[in-house]
């Protein structure tokens, strides 16, 4: 359990820092975002046609209200917390592997539909447009890469990966 | 057979609504630790830059001894900080714990509780520090009197408390209270995995 909670806050630290330097955010957080902010449009624009994106933001022709993709809503946090989390548990690398790609997918589609779901709260009511962004979506986002890193534990054969300390510590 | 995740999943997402409506309903109440311990850091360590705290609700109000202007009777800058902000882990903690459902429950919700408090802490220092230090004009921040170093510090100090810290914490927090509930969780997996194979 040490070893595995050294390594991920160790990782997660690392990751954090790095995704803070200038080079990160050029080349990874802002085209990121701005790919989060055009695959929404495209989603939400198959059902409303009065949809643009620019850059980090989603914007609505009709009514002129607009959504900015800023750190903490863009999902490469919780992406680094999951990442982390598989890295430093105990497991054969293939699974490492399958679970991040697999995991970072799910934690971004949750996103996505946070993204779409507070565009669309904000334009019917900006009192819940705050209580969903500031605490609801955080929590649930967060909620999302437990969940994925669980079943991914699951998943974890046990005859492959040494006696995970932390669990059979329990 | 439902898988024992999806189960935990369900009665989390059934916890998460009544755990927020008690937490935002009390946070004046519940955030009260948090609340003491940012007092007790500016007391010791923002002596001179914060003269006193009041707190709103769920929001501390820093009154500095900063002045906006170049004028010495132009007032003072206060800066407010939404206490929440930093605390929306809280219930997601409580919800996971409940729909864990390990007895006694009373135990991971203290501890739980009592680790993540200085961790709200530390985000609304941060946000303050990070108002008066960075994002406030020129004139006032140079008040401050934090040099690049100490301004890079905040920077960080505030990003990993407003970005990691409120989230993970809880999560952190609930994976070592639940060691046995997790061993069993993934017992199940294994053992379903192995049917799988056969």
């Amino acid at each position: 359990m040490a070893r595995f909670f050294v390594v991920f806050l160790v990782l997660l630290a690392a990751l954090f820092a790095v995704e803070l330097t200038p080079w990160a955010q050029a080349y990874f957080v802002v085209p990121w975002t701005n790919a989060l902010a055009a695959i929404s449009t495209s989603i939400v624009t198959l059902f409303d046609p009065n949809v643009v994106a620019s850059g980090k933001v989603i914007r609505s022709v009709s009514n002129g209200f607009a959504v900015s993709i800023e750190a903490g809503c863009n999902g490469v946090e919780a992406t680094l917390v999951l990442c982390a989390a598989i890295l430093a548990f105990p497991a054969p690398w293939r699974h490492k592997f399958a679970g991040l790609a697999i995991g970072v997918v799910a934690v971004q589609l949750l996103n996505i539909v946070r993204v779409i779901s507070l565009f669309y709260i904000g334009q019917w009511d900006f009192a819940v447009f705050e209580w969903a962004h500031q605490y609801v979506w955080q929590a649930l986002i967060m909620l999302d890469v437990l969940i994925v890193w669980l079943i991914w534990v699951r998943r974890v054969p046990a005859a492959d990966d040494a006696p995970p300390p932390a669990l059979a510590a329990g | 057979m439902t898988s024992p995740v999806f189960r935990f999943v369900v009665l989390v997402l059934a916890w998460l609504p009544l755990a927020f409506a008690v937490w935002y309903v009390l946070a004046p109440v519940i955030l009260f630790p948090a609340e003491l311990i940012v007092r007790g850091f500016a007391d010791v360590a923002l002596r001179g830059l914060v003269d006193t705290i009041d707190s709103h609700g769920a929001v501390l109000s820093f009154v500095t001894s900063l002045r906006p202007g170049e004028a010495r009777s132009a007032g003072i800058v206060t800066v407010d900080v939404n206490v929440l902000l930093y605390a929306f882990g809280l219930p997601l903690f409580v919800a996971l714990v409940l729909a864990a459902r390990e007895k006694p429950l009373w135990r991971p919700l203290l501890v739980g509780y009592a680790v993540m408090m200085p961790f709200i802490a530390w985000g609304v220092l941060a946000d303050f520090l990070k108002n008066v230090a960075i994002t406030a004009p020129p004139l006032v921040a140079s008040q401050a009197g934090f040099g690049p170093r100490a301004r890079d510090m905040i920077a960080f100090a505030y990003q990993l408390g407003s970005l990691i810290l409120p989230a993970v914490v809880p999560a952190v927090v609930w994976v070592l209270t639940h060691r046995a509930f997790l061993t069993r969780m993934r017992a199940t997996g294994a053992a379903a995995a192995t049917r799988g194979q056969h």
